[in-house]
């Protein structure tokens, strides 16, 4: 436990009400309409989404699972957190074509691209599945409130699990999206502020910079800086096999969309952007300061590494980062240091609540129950589903016991059979609504089989994470691409007016001629020589 | 930079071109620099602030090649959004469409 002095007790009231003010001063834009609610009207200059990217994908589990892998494998574990860049492709393909088509979500996005029943059934799917997904990561993100607060002050895991979302749920129903990126940015800056002062604390509390790398150098440990140092090119737990595999989800999925389940709540920040440009340049950067974030992180992590070498149990290292702050800064700054936390954790919970109530609102509602309803009556449902979300993360949370496993079954098996599929329905024309929906319902089938039933029977060996992704990926094609080919292509009508909005990359020559020849593109005039 | 395009009609900017391809390669690259770079500077290591230089640089030269680009498809496309947003909320209010 920490003990708190009055300074630090100042600090964490200050903070939680600039936080939840500077959200509510928003509630009169919030309130004007659906798009309002969920897109900040779609005016936003880049800086401002870019700073929700960062502020929203630093949670409060985020150091924990960094701590984690830095820890257990040195600077070389970095790369685990790379996922995070797939923007460095998105930012200027999927992105610009996402921000084209106008969408407010992924689901209505298949409507655009897929037409008919095929279509309709896929966003159905989707937004049930998001809305599903957004609680279930609430869940996982309130839990790991729940066990700092049970670090720092002994509480009941429920009880940090429940009072922080609370307190965010006030900002995010008065002024939905507005509400959430205002507070974003300042929680953003807040954040990484606070993420430097602590991890340059962590640095100079092991001896400062040179001191770590020729402590680890004397205890044999100078692999450690190595951000190349893996077990081999198969064997061991950590294999140049599993690196290669991580580039390719992370750097190509920038192709697709959905190949990162980060790409939902960077969709909604595309579209609430003013501009195709915007949208560009707030993935690209918000995406960026992550990756340097992750970085200052696991030279901290190598200082407390120098400082406790020992440390066998995941559960006691993984609260590392933690430990630094409260174990190492001044009385006052733990204060600060804990409204940070707060910070970082109410980003992330107003995203989820939001991007959650607006698949609930968008495609459930507005376009399946109820098309005439009025803007008013729109933003009121999207604040009864926001606090119907609230509810179901508080359980989704007290029933996920062991964090970690659950991360990556979400972050690498729920996504590998549609990996492909993903990238698929952006660059290939012929991929249909019936090929795309095939591979998410073999997926959901297969991943549960090649992760969990079929090794507990014996039938398969229990397979390391990548050749689980690859199995899947595989698998998983045996039956889209069947299923893709055997079916009728989508109209040829539907696909001109995507591609004449949305100019995809990729293989779609026959749509473009059919544009073409209708006259819907602008052709670039032949080059011509010129007389002097 | 004759090599990189910096005058764009809205046609020649809808379509993928080479300075898309360059911006892919660096974009990539740009982030795998600045992972490392930034932890191994703070190391204080001569690797890191090359590896940091190069991240600078490439994201750098990625701006310089995809901007003038993206300024001309955002602003012709922005001449396009409000009829298209509007097309959109019909589909959405298809009951208003079928009577």
């Amino acid at each position: 436990m920490v003990e708190f002095q009055f300074l630090d007790w100042l600090w964490i009231i200050v903070f939680v009400l600039v936080m939840i003010g500077s959200g509510a001063l928003f509630y009169r834009l919030g309130k004007r309409s659906e798009s309002d609610f969920f897109l900040a009207g779609r005016g936003l200059p880049w800086w401002l989404p870019a700073s929700s990217v960062y502020a929203t994908h630093t949670a409060t589990d985020t150091p924990i699972w960094v701590t984690g892998v830095i820890y257990k494998y040195g600077f070389a574990g970095i790369w685990y957190t790379f996922f995070s860049a797939w923007c460095a492709i998105s930012a200027f393909v999927s992105t610009r074509i996402f921000r084209r088509s106008l969408a407010y979500t992924q689901a209505e996005w298949n409507t655009l691209r897929f037409g008919g029943l095929g279509a309709e059934m896929l966003r159905g799917w989707i937004s049930g599945w998001q809305v599903f997904m957004n609680m279930f990561i609430l869940g996982w993100v309130g839990i790991a409130m729940g066990k700092v607060c049970h670090y720092v002050f002994g509480w009941e895991i429920w009880i940090g699990l429940i009072s922080f979302s609370a307190i965010c749920a006030v900002y995010v129903l008065s002024a939905g999206y507005w509400g959430v990126i205002m507070a974003d940015f300042q929680q953003g800056i807040i954040a990484f502020f606070v993420i430097v002062i602590v991890s340059m604390w962590g640095v100079f509390a092991a001896g400062g910079p040179s001191e770590i790398v020729y402590k680890l150098g004397e205890m044999g440990e100078s692999w450690r800086l190595n951000p190349f140092a893996f077990t081999g090119w198969f064997e061991g737990d950590f294999p140049i096999a599993w690196f290669i595999t991580m580039m390719v989800i992370s750097i190509l999925g920038g192709f697709g969309m959905g190949t990162s389940i980060d790409w939902y709540p960077e969709a909604q920040r595309m579209q609430s952007a003013k501009s195709v440009r915007d949208a560009s340049y707030s993935i690209w950067w918000g995406s960026a300061l992550v990756l340097v974030r992750n970085s200052i992180w696991a030279v901290a992590i190598l200082g407390f590494y120098v400082m406790f070498p020992n440390i066998e149990s995941t559960a006691e290292y993984e609260m590392g980062w933690f430990k630094l702050g409260f174990d190492f800064l001044p009385v006052g700054l733990v204060g600060f240091f804990f409204a940070a936390i707060i910070a970082i954790h109410l980003s992330t919970v107003s995203t989820h609540l939001n991007l959650g109530a607006m698949y609930f609102t968008r495609d459930l509602y507005h376009h399946y129950f109820k098309p005439k309803a009025t803007e008013k009556e729109l933003v009121w449902v999207g604040r009864i589903a926001t606090f119907v979300l609230l509810i179901g993360s508080f359980f989704y949370g007290l029933m996920m016991e062991e964090l970690t496993s659950w991360l990556i079954f979400a972050l690498w098996l729920m996504a590998a059979g549609v990996w492909l599929p993903n990238i698929l329905q952006v660059v290939w024309w012929r991929f249909n609504a019936w090929g795309y929906l095939s591979a998410w319902i073999a997926n959901l089938g297969m991943s549960w089989m090649v992760v969990w039933i079929l090794p507990s029977f014996g039938v398969i060996p229990k397979l390391p994470d990548y050749e689980q992704f690859w199995l899947l990926m595989i698998l998983g094609a045996l039956i889209y691409i069947p299923v893709t080919l055997s079916t009728k292509p989508e109209k040829m009508d539907h696909l001109v007016r995507y591609y004449a909005m949305s100019r995809p990359i990729g293989w779609w020559k026959p749509v473009k001629e059919e544009a073409e020849k209708r006259g819907l593109l602008k052709t670039i005039e032949p080059f011509k020589f010129t007389e002097a | 930079m004759g090599f990189i395009k910096k005058d764009w009609t809205p046609a020649q900017a809808d379509e993928w071109t080479k300075e898309d391809w360059i911006a892919i390669v660096l974009s990539p690259l740009s982030y795998i620099f600045l992972t490392i770079g930034t932890g191994l500077s703070i190391l204080l290591l001569p690797i890191g602030f090359i590896l940091l230089a190069l991240g600078i640089i490439s994201a750098l030269l990625m701006h310089l090649v995809i901007d003038p680009k993206l300024k001309v498809i955002s602003s012709e496309f922005e001449k396009k959004q409000h009829e298209y947003l509007e097309k959109l909320e019909e589909s959405i209010r298809w009951e208003d469409n079928d009577g």
